[in-house]
């Protein structure tokens, strides 16, 4: 939901660059529309009924049985990113479904680049021979639990000037970024571009390096911890060290390694939940009447399973009276 | 949520929600997972109604346009 409500921000982006964006589900068209009204989604919301494209595809979700009422049918999560021929180009799909992607990542694997928004927080070193700039890529430049974002250190060089990949010899530095940043707070592996190779005959090595702009792309993600900072101190930004350790060249000369430090400061955001969750800190629960559609649901569903469906919703029922959005927490 | 009481409400991924960790919505993919075709491969022809209920055919609709195909879980919860 969160995740929708993000991309009908980012859709603009998509339009102006001439690229299209399906978003496919197993609710139906009324579930969909319901959704579309409350929430203003101005690209397609397509349904796919019984599943069948989702289990065509192979990404049906298999811990979730028909018993699970309301939930079977759910695919994994993610987006697959088709060029002009309708080939797929790029898969964006994670083992955490809570580390969704953004319409700017969908975006930069359509277009095979970069695309950094004026309204993207950043910070800069301002050299001349090489600048580093470090930006919080994705999300309108908030931070919100459920959706990854990037950050992207972007390096310009001066030209005839280059960088490393690793591995480099002994007494070489290759580029590296560490990321730090409040507990809760996480980092993915590194996208790098593709280098290109310098030899070097006369050590008997090649080295990979990089030219003119490079950009480095850190995917980036907080979890629950984090966002409980939220609430009364709602006007704290998220705020992240970054230290840029690279070692500049030419044909001729290398450079002394340089170390350089930036800071971003990121505002929160709140995350859009159902009406099924507790209000608390950092959610913005939808006016849509999530309650009865998921009544909706369950009906459906146990016609398809009635035993096992109704076994299911018992548990169910006691489990979110125990959890944390339950009655225990509420009355202590 | 800090909460240990809670703990079996947050995954491993840090994230809590109203359901345990361990209910089939909530649980990653296997380690190995596939996630369907692969890149270099067309994605397959598909024809599905929008929320008005209209049929768009996905590569009718895109025509030559590049797309980005996306799968969510559901827009109700």
């Amino acid at each position: 939901m969160t995740q929708l409500v993000e991309l009908r921000d980012a859709y603009k982006k998509f339009q102006a660059a001439g690229v299209k964006l399906y978003a496919i589900s197993y609710d139906r068209p009324d579930e969909l529309a319901e959704f579309a009204a409350h929430h203003d989604i101005n690209f397609p919301l397509l349904s796919d009924k019984g599943s069948r494209l989702i289990r065509q595809l192979g990404i049906l979700n298999t811990h979730v049985t028909r018993d699970q009422v309301p939930f079977y049918g759910i695919p994994y999560p993610g987006t697959y990113v088709l060029n002009e021929q309708g080939v797929i180009t790029g898969k964006l799909f994670g083992r955490n479904h809570h580390a969704r992607f953004t319409g700017e990542s969908m975006l930069d694997s359509a277009l095979g680049e970069i695309l950094i928004g004026e309204d993207e927080p950043m910070a800069s070193t301002d050299d001349e021979q090489v600048n580093i700039t470090a930006v919080w890529h994705g999300g309108g430049g908030t931070v919100k639990a459920s959706v990854v974002r990037e950050i992207v250190v972007r390096f310009e060089l001066a030209e005839g000037l280059h960088i490393y990949d690793e591995p480099v010899p002994q007494g070489m530095v290759a580029t590296r970024v560490e990321v730090t940043g409040p507990e809760g707070f996480h980092t993915g592996d590194m996208r790098k571009p593709a280098t290109h190779t310098l030899e070097l005959p006369e050590l008997d090595t090649a080295l990979q390096v990089w030219s003119n702009q490079v950009d480095l792309a850190i995917p980036v993600w907080v979890d629950d911890s984090v966002v409980s900072l939220l609430g009364e101190q709602a006007e704290v930004d998220l705020e992240i060290a970054l230290k840029i350790h690279y070692q500049a060249c030419d044909d001729q000369v290398c450079h002394i390694p340089q170390s350089r430090d930036l800071t971003l400061r990121v505002p929160f955001a709140s995350y859009t939940a159902p009406n099924l969750f507790k209000r608390v800190a950092g959610l913005d629960i939808s006016a849509m009447d999530s309650q009865q559609l998921m009544k909706r649901k369950i009906r459906r569903g146990l016609l398809r399973s009635p035993i096992g469906g109704l076994r299911f919703l018992r548990k169910m029922a006691s489990d979110m009276k125990k959890g944390p959005m339950g009655k225990r927490r509420g009355s202590s | 949520m800090q909460d240990n009481e809670f703990n079996e409400y947050t995954d491993e991924f840090g994230q809590t929600a109203p359901l345990p960790a361990s209910h089939g919505q909530r649980k990653p993919p296997p380690v190995d997972f596939q996630f369907g075709p692969a890149e270099g491969e067309r994605f397959p022809d598909c024809t599905l109604r929008d929320a008005d209920g209209v049929r768009i055919n996905l590569h009718e609709d895109r025509g030559s346009a590049k797309a980005a195909v996306l799968f969510f879980r559901s827009a109700v919860w």
